[in-house]
């Protein structure tokens, strides 16, 4: 049984389905890379094991517990965060009021200050600019700022939702150093990407997702080979 | 000088108003008509236990608007959660006009009286200059709230949470913040500020009927708009610019001041024409891309 074990999760908005019955496994220390092209169902993949939309049938277990259509509230006290696309930090709020708010989903609030201690060794920047409106922070101080944020409420799984959208090459490097310090420290990641290159060359293992169903799973070692890249990321057409 | 007094314990009035009207659309994008009724129903409580001691009957008065706020959020409003905004805004109006129904049933047609608080209705001079006490009791009492309600939205962790879920629900949620409590809470504490303004309004005009807090309601969303609908400090800061302005058109137009209203939306038209977004909204939107 792995840390995160999807089944036949089928999803979607209203009428439509957007997810076709789609199933993985996430090992503990592991990372999982999730790529597609727009529209294939990637996002909608994330908000419903986080539980901010509705399941229509399938299972989601985290650690051998069912999280299966519980609220957002609740999945994150479970030991799963989301980092959403765009980052929706707190524009308004301080960088240390966002951080606060991220430490709303943790279990454990007597070890609070080493968590808040740990990010911020991790992020300095977090701690050069803690007074800073979060808003004018830069796009990839962003970023970090929504993944520590998440880091806070000490998640055993830690889902991404596209996080190099918008950031500059080097900015996105970093970030993915991060991630992987993030990885070493014990917290399994899920990332959400439509650069399939970083992504496949990144992660244990990862997914191509096209109209709403697992197409095909590739290794690290599939990153070397960029037209065989393409044909799984477009299809046997492309 | 008693003319600016008056407007400043106006405008403290509508802030409160303003403020519990916020609150709440902050959380759930509703905006609450029934606010109204929570007004009323903290008055009508007010005038029937005017025989208690005043703090006695004012925290039975706030009791009841803020169960009867949490009452309605779990009975009605938490059933339509996510069926769009104007369903809610439908039935907020059904509400209102429910629950006056129902004080009309209960308390009857024609207004309820009782002097609460007469002390507070004598005056006295100063400095050559005369003041009423409940013109000072009441910014009193509107600065203790608006500090109050400063520290708990600044410098807690419920106000922390109000503020996040005023910008993005969605996100607060992901980050563990517990919807049906925190709109729970908002709910009651907008039924608390709601008895402070019914307090403040059955001692200056002791005739509670079931529409008693309608007008003020009305003004006070008014208020909301112009000082920004997404902000706290947007909607307290525009209910004082109405109530404020609306008391000094009242005092200086004299047999005028039945066009006092169409001067205050004139007021109203040219604040959004110069901040469409209303008077905070270019502060609170300041982000870098």
């Amino acid at each position: 049984m792995g840390l995160l074990e999807v089944k036949d999760l089928q999803a979607g908005y209203g009428k439509v389905d957007v997810l076709f019955g789609v199933s993985f496994s996430l090992e503990a220390g592991q990372s999982l890379g999730i790529v597609g092209p727009n529209g294939a169902g990637k996002s909608t993949l994330m908000k419903a094991i986080a539980g901010e939309v509705a399941m229509k049938s399938g299972t989601v277990q985290l650690q051998g517990s069912p999280i299966t259509g519980k609220k957002p509230e609740d999945v994150v006290r479970l030991g799963l965060s989301l980092v959403p696309e765009g980052r929706q930090i707190f524009g308004g709020l301080t960088v240390t009021e966002n951080l606060m708010l991220g430490l709303t989903g943790r279990r454990d609030k007597s070890s609070a200050k080493q968590a808040l201690d740990q990010v911020r060794g991790l992020f300095p920047v977090l701690n050069t600019h803690a007074d800073y409106q979060a808003g004018m922070l830069s796009g990839g101080q962003q970023q970090q700022l929504a993944i520590a944020r998440a880091l806070v409420a000490d998640p055993k799984v830690l889902l991404l939702d596209e996080p190099s959208l918008g950031l500059a090459p080097t900015v996105i490097m970093d970030v993915f150093s991060k991630l992987k310090e993030i990885i070493a420290l014990g917290t399994s990641v899920v990332i959400v990407e439509q650069r399939a290159h970083l992504v496949t060359a990144f992660a244990n293992k990862t997914l191509i997702i096209r109209a709403g169903k697992i197409q095909a799973t590739l290794t690290p070692e599939d990153a070397k080979d960029e037209a065989a890249l393409r044909r799984a990321y477009f299809g046997a057409g492309a | 000088m008693q003319a600016i007094l008056d407007a400043i314990s106006l405008g403290g009035t509508y802030a409160l108003a303003a403020l519990g009207l916020g609150l709440v659309f902050g959380v759930m994008r509703l905006v609450n008509f029934a606010h109204a009724e929570l007004i009323t129903i903290s008055a009508y409580l007010m005038v029937v236990t005017n025989d208690l001691p005043l703090l006695l009957s004012f925290l039975l008065a706030a009791l009841g608007a803020a169960l009867l706020a949490i009452v309605t959020e779990l009975a009605i409003y938490r059933r339509l959660r996510g069926t769009g905004p104007a369903i809610m805004l439908i039935a907020s109006f059904g509400l209102s006009v429910g629950l006056q129904k129902s004080y009309e049933l209960i308390f009857g047609a024609l207004p309820r009286s009782a002097a609460v608080a007469p002390w507070m209705t004598g005056s006295f001079e100063f400095a050559g200059l005369n003041f009423t006490i409940s013109s000072i009791v009441t910014v009193a009492i509107t600065i203790a709230i608006l500090l109050a309600m400063g520290y708990l939205i600044e410098r807690t962790t419920l106000g922390l949470q109000l503020r996040a879920a005023a910008t993005d629900f969605k996100t607060a949620r992901l980050l563990g913040v517990r919807s049906n409590r925190l709109i729970g809470s908002a709910f009651a504490i907008s039924g608390i500020l709601a008895a402070s303004v019914g307090f403040i309004l059955v001692v200056e005009n002791p005739q509670v009927d079931p529409m008693f807090g309608l007008n003020i309601t009305i003004l006070a969303l008014v208020g909301i708009v112009i000082g920004g609908i997404s902000s706290l400090r947007g909607a307290a800061l525009g209910g004082f610019i109405v109530g404020f302005i609306l008391s000094i058109l009242n005092t200086y137009l004299g047999n005028a001041r039945v066009y006092a209203y169409s001067y205050l939306f004139l007021a109203v038209v040219i604040i959004l024409l110069v901040r469409p977004g209303g008077i905070l909204s270019k502060r609170n939107e300041m982000e870098r891309v």
